[in-house]
């Protein structure tokens, strides 16, 4: 079942590793095989992925157009959503929601800052802005 | 800190499922011969459980494994092998000390870890999942080797990311949890290993009385499915079904979320014992699987939007129906069956 091992992804990336896959024959044997996944898989991966890339790029516009502050575009860009992200900079749920409007990210004081900064992997400055 | 080069005779073997793949290997390591899906069964690994009301990756929660760390606990228990877990550690310094002292000792430990920081991971396996497992084998310096049995080949890793991955925040998190096999002293009696896995695996599957858990909970799916449409509209129903699908068939499964697995463990068993009941029910769970492979087919038509018309979520619902009902007769012959 050695196939193409990138016929659907559109970003050529994806798909590159070799899992180690079941089945079952209808002799009644299960069979071990390295391979690639199978279409079907990669369909659904792909829906996923299309999401992701969708939610950043609104993201993105909302923050352009002020109606968002960066966070969120950040906070989608690492595929999270406001729970993940509290767990991971360990700031409360509340305020993360607070946080996310450009209003109250102006006002944020400097210690949730950095919490921000090191969960999400970039610097202080980086999170004040969208590139 | 010691700065010398230390690398066990570990070998890497490639594996369906990382946690159970990950202590195969420690068997192997030790001299004995465990497989996979010996591991898997043993250590119970199998489940369902449908959870609507959180949300995973912005869609309904759908688990086709027990918890993590199950089946190296369980696979241990059942074996009556001297095996420790640390499920803690208050800093990743003190964490990466005592795993530096265990490859030091010759021991080859397990970890849990988070997926997103993991830098050998392709990028499509970047989710926050914070279940995955990975033995550590050997170091060098500042790198570590790793063993990940999603991986073909084995993998190095720096001091910092390790120490990141092992400290990953949200749900699950790992803290730095991590466990390895003290000694085995002389054969495994896998008769009632194997019998009490069995045991274990009906109880969670049929005999638990809450409708989200085991064969009730994929009835409880089929039954939200063939709602979804009226209720979230088309485009949100394709993507939670793409997350069953996602659950049951990416990302370190083997297939069929498990079931192939399990199969191939009922038969392995089946032919040690020399027992037909056992063959018979690998055969049934084997069907089983090749069922939702063929769910995984038409899902993945309807979320593309080829599906024929006759394949709606209605079909869909119905054939989930079909799965519950092969699954719960599997796991009540497996009731039956005296070892």
């Amino acid at each position: 079942m050695e196939q193409d091992s990138n016929p659907v992804y559109k970003d050529e990336r994806y798909g590159k590793n070799r899992e180690l896959l079941y089945k079952y024959n209808p002799e009644g044997n299960y069979e071990k095989n390295v391979g690639f996944h199978e279409e079907p898989e990669r369909v659904i991966l792909q829906q996923a992925w299309d999401l992701f890339q969708e939610r950043i790029e609104n993201a993105r516009q909302k923050v352009l157009s002020g109606k968002a502050s960066p966070l969120l575009y950040y906070m989608e860009k690492s595929l999270a959503d406001p729970m993940n992200l509290s767990m991971m900079a360990g700031i409360a749920f509340w305020k993360v929601k607070l946080h996310l409007k450009p209003s109250f990210f102006r006002h944020m004081s400097e210690k949730s800052q950095k919490k921000y900064a090191e969960a999400l992997n970039i610097t202080v400055e980086q999170l004040k802005k969208v590139e | 800190m010691a700065q010398d080069k230390i690398i066990l005779n570990y070998t890497h073997r490639q594996a369906g499922h990382c946690e159970s793949g990950a202590t195969s290997n420690l068997f192997n390591f030790y001299g004995y011969d465990v497989s996979e899906p010996m591991a898997f069964g043993i250590g119970n690994g199998l489940y369902f459980s449908y959870i609507p009301f959180l949300k995973l990756q912005f869609a309904p929660m759908i688990s086709f494994r027990n918890f993590p760390n199950t089946v190296f606990h369980r696979s241990m228990k059942h074996l009556g092998v001297d095996a420790q877990v640390i499920k803690s550690f208050k800093t990743p310094k003190e964490s990466m000390d005592a795993l530096d002292r265990n490859l030091e000792k010759g021991i080859p430990t397990g970890c849990q870890v988070g997926c997103y920081n993991l830098t050998f991971f392709p990028p499509e396996y970047r989710m926050h999942y914070n279940m995955h497992n990975l033995v550590v084998f050997g170091k060098e310096d500042n790198l570590y080797h790793i063993s990940d049995t999603v991986m073909e080949t084995p993998q190095v890793l720096t001091w910092e990311d390790l120490a990141r991955v092992r400290f990953a925040k949200g749900a699950f998190a790992p803290k730095g949890k991590m466990y390895w096999i003290n000694h085995i002293n002389g054969e495994l009696n896998f008769k009632p290993a194997v019998k009490m896995g069995i045991q274990r695996t009906v109880h969670d599957m049929i005999k638990i009385p809450f409708w989200l858990i085991g064969a009730k909970g994929i009835h409880a799916m089929a039954r939200d499915l063939k709602r979804w449409p009226g209720r979230y509209g088309n485009e949100k129903t394709s993507f939670y079904l793409g997350q069953i699908l996602r659950m049951a068939e990416d990302f370190g499964t083997g297939g069929a979320g498990f079931r192939y697995i399990y199969g191939a463990f009922l038969k392995e068993s089946g032919n040690l014992f020399i027992n037909d009941e056992l063959l018979e029910a690998a055969d049934m769970m084997g069907k089983t699987a090749n069922r939702w492979r063929e769910f995984t087919y038409i899902g993945a038509r309807n979320c593309k939007n080829r599906s024929k018309p006759e394949e709606d979520y209605g079909m869909l619902s119905d054939i989930l129906h079909e799965i519950g009902n092969m699954e719960e007769q599997v796991y009540r012959k497996l009731d039956k069956i005296v070892l």
